[in-house]
């Protein structure tokens, strides 16, 4: 059991008025320190690798797209935000997606579908800003979803070391 | 100047106080959001004008376009009147503030204040006394729970607070020997008569401080709003203009407050050590005496934490309405042993 | 102009005053008092007694009234309703009818007594001083009238004294009356 234990108040404390013009010389005192709000629009937040932003589909240094369409990340979606529909192509990989939406009213930025990808292709970026007018725009189809590698490369070289235990080094 | 007709003054006198007042009370909805950013490492609002200085046009917008909302089962009549019964007694006791000594224009003498009531202080009182008939039927005619408790905390709070605050300030009439808030602010013209100078003055003072606190719903005695107990108090059920007609009578009565503590205690439009000063610099001392107030009133908000219900109580019986009485009681000891007010 | 104020002022009082006993929920009778109490005020005004109006606000309406208030909102709100009714209903009993037969005649006999100005040789010449201001009040309150007026404040503590008698609760059961 707990027994708290009141603390024993002096006289000076018991007559409340010298504490409160205590309490109010530290507010006070507070008025003249420099604000720690940050004015958003146009003092943007600190962005790094460890950002969980929007999830964003790699394409690669030649131009093509990263992703096979194998549904990993479909299936690991929590949110059931990604819709994969995947075709044939003449390129080596010989599938890639004919379609890619993910509807970002429902994505949860867990990084799911990151870990999920077998094939380096869907990362987390680092936008954050998701407004919009209507629904439909703000679901993102493949061309929404594109982003060169370089853009994307602190946040691949981060998984891959925080994940290096199975993860092959580049 | 000398043939301007005494209507046309008193009508430029009405608009200049009155509407003074109401333009304070905007720059107080400003201001109790700006201080509290200050004292809490923020900005406040900042987006609307310059330095945000708009914001309380924008909010008015926003109040005059809300959508108005009776609750089922309330009483229409006095639903639509509390509102306006709570914003009423405070703009209406303005009227016997002075805020000056007496001006001279193009050779006339105006004197600076709406109305000079030989009863001025009993007229404040009265009038503003009435301000908790607002709140109690805002409460009662919302037909909600949380508003209802809102309503009666007030009811019970006011009646309780109101004795402190009239015994300290008839201490101060007793002093000044008369009610005319006029002859109180003449019988401190220099620093040294001011009432805050006497033993008694600066227990009134505090009692007085302490008791408007509790007198205009604010904290650390915001009982009839009370927002974690009671979601919004007796004004959980109002949307729009009449919501925002609470707040401007809250406003309202903290600006009258605040000028009858200048003016009760700090001689209202005196100057310090200048007592033959031109009259335009009484009104500036006036006014930053008052705003000194207001600004306390802000500052205490966000300072103090709010306190329990039965604390308000044993505080406001047990300890200020004893000291009133024992201050009231010294107060005359003293004005019959040195036989001068 | 003040004529008309006084007949208006007087209108409101006795409308106020009917509607106090006429009102069905108890907060119509409250806010119909309050009307009541205003409407006395402005007549004092009228009659020149600043003080008195203040007072009667002050003390009636700012204070009293308000603890009913406060009384009524503590008692069954779905009992009381909340729409302004007026109800004959209490009149049809004959003790009432009887009651208000003994009120409307004390107050006629009043109105005559005030109307022929048979009233005591003191309180006639307390109306022939000019009390309209602060200063001559306190005079007549306490200099003249100074035992009459503390014999009013020991009045008004014995009525509290008896109320607090009369309402105090008695205890059953333990045996021990306290």
């Amino acid at each position: 059991m707990v027994v708290v234990q009141r603390k024993e108040l002096t006289l000076l404390e018991r007559l409340y008025l010298p504490e409160v013009v205590r309490g109010l010389s530290i507010t006070f005192r507070k008025f003249f320190e420099k604000p720690i709000t940050r004015q958003y629009p146009e003092q943007p937040l600190p962005k790094d690798a460890v950002t969980r932003g929007q999830p964003r589909l790699v394409v690669k240094d030649d131009g093509n797209i990263a992703c096979v369409a194998c549904g990993m990340c479909e299936v690991a979606c929590p949110a059931y935000a990604i819709t994969i529909d995947g075709g044939e192509t003449d390129r080596g990989i010989e599938r890639e997606p004919k379609r890619f939406d993910i509807d970002m009213l429902r994505c949860i930025l867990c990084g799911f579908c990151e870990e999920a990808c077998p094939k380096d292709a869907i990362f987390m970026s680092d936008e954050l800003e998701l407004a919009d007018f209507s629904r439909a725009a703000l679901l993102y189809d493949i061309e929404k979803l594109k982003r060169p590698k370089s853009t994307l490369q602190k946040r691949i070289d981060y998984v891959y070391k925080l994940n290096n235990r199975w993860r092959r080094a580049p | 100047m000398q043939d301007v007709p005494e209507l046309v003054i008193w009508i430029a006198k009405i608009v200049l106080i009155f509407g003074g007042m109401i333009a304070t009370a905007a720059i107080m909805s400003l201001a109790e959001r700006k201080v509290s950013a200050w004292m809490q490492y923020r900005y406040g609002p900042n987006r609307v004008g310059p330095f945000g200085l708009l914001q309380p046009l924008a909010d008015g917008v926003k109040f005059i376009f809300k959508e108005e909302l009776i609750p089922a089962g309330a009483n229409k009549l006095l639903f639509r009147l509390a509102p306006a019964l709570a914003a009423m007694p405070s703009m209406l006791t303005i009227a016997v503030i002075p805020i000056g000594t007496t001006a001279v224009i193009g050779g006339r003498e105006i004197p600076l204040g709406i109305a000079q009531l030989d009863i001025g202080i009993m007229y404040m009182l009265a009038i503003g006394g009435l301000g908790v008939y607002g709140v109690i039927l805002g409460g009662w005619a919302s037909n909600s729970k949380y508003s209802m408790l809102g309503g009666l905390r007030a009811a019970a709070q006011m009646i309780s607070y109101e004795l402190t605050l009239i015994l300290s300030i008839l201490a101060i009439v007793a002093l000044s020997g008369s009610l005319d808030l006029n002859e109180i602010v003449a019988s401190q013209r220099e620093i040294g008569d001011w009432n805050i100078c006497t033993p008694m003055g600066v227990l009134a003072f505090v009692l007085f401080t302490i008791a408007s606190f509790a007198e205009t719903n604010r904290h650390p005695f915001d009982f009839a709003e009370c927002e974690p107990e009671l979601v919004g108090g007796f004004h959980t059920e109002y949307s729009a203009m009449r919501f925002a007609l609470y707040f401007i009578g809250e406003y309202c009565a903290m600006t009258v407050m605040s000028s009858l503590n200048a003016t009760l205690f700090f001689g209202g439009p005196s100057v310090p050590f200048m007592p033959d000063a031109h009259w335009a610099l009484g009104v500036l001392a006036f006014l930053i005496k008052a705003g000194f107030f207001l600004f306390l009133f802000i500052w205490v908000r966000w300072t103090l934490p709010r306190l329990r219900f039965d604390q308000l109580m044993r505080l406001g019986w047990r300890v200020m309405l004893p000291l009133a009485l024992f201050n009231l009681l010294a107060t005359g000891a003293w004005i019959a042993f040195t036989g001068d007010h | 102009m003040s004529a008309a104020l006084f007949y208006l002022a007087s209108l409101i009082a006795l409308c106020g005053a009917a509607g106090v006993i006429l009102a069905k929920s108890a907060m119509g009778s409250v806010i119909s008092l309050l009307a009541s109490f205003f409407a006395l005020a402005v007549i004092y005004l009228l009659a020149g007694f600043q003080f008195m109006a203040a007072a009667q606000i002050l003390v009636y309406a700012g204070a009293i009234l308000v603890l009913f208030l406060f009384v009524i909102m503590l008692l069954n709100l779905g009992a009381l309703g909340t729409k302004f009714e007026l109800s004959f209903a209490p009149f049809q009993s004959a003790r009432a009818k009887l009651a208000c037969a003994i009120a409307v005649g004390l107050g006629l006999i009043g109105l005559i007594a005030a109307q022929r100005a048979s009233l005591p040789e003191s309180v006639a010449q307390a109306s022939a001083e000019p009390i309209d201001s602060v200063h001559n009040l306190a005079l007549a309150l306490f200099g003249r009238y100074s035992l009459p007026f503390q014999a009013v404040s020991v009045l008004l503590l014995v009525t509290m004294v008896a109320v607090m008698v009369l309402a105090k609760r008695k205890r059953v059961g333990k045996g021990n009356e306290q």
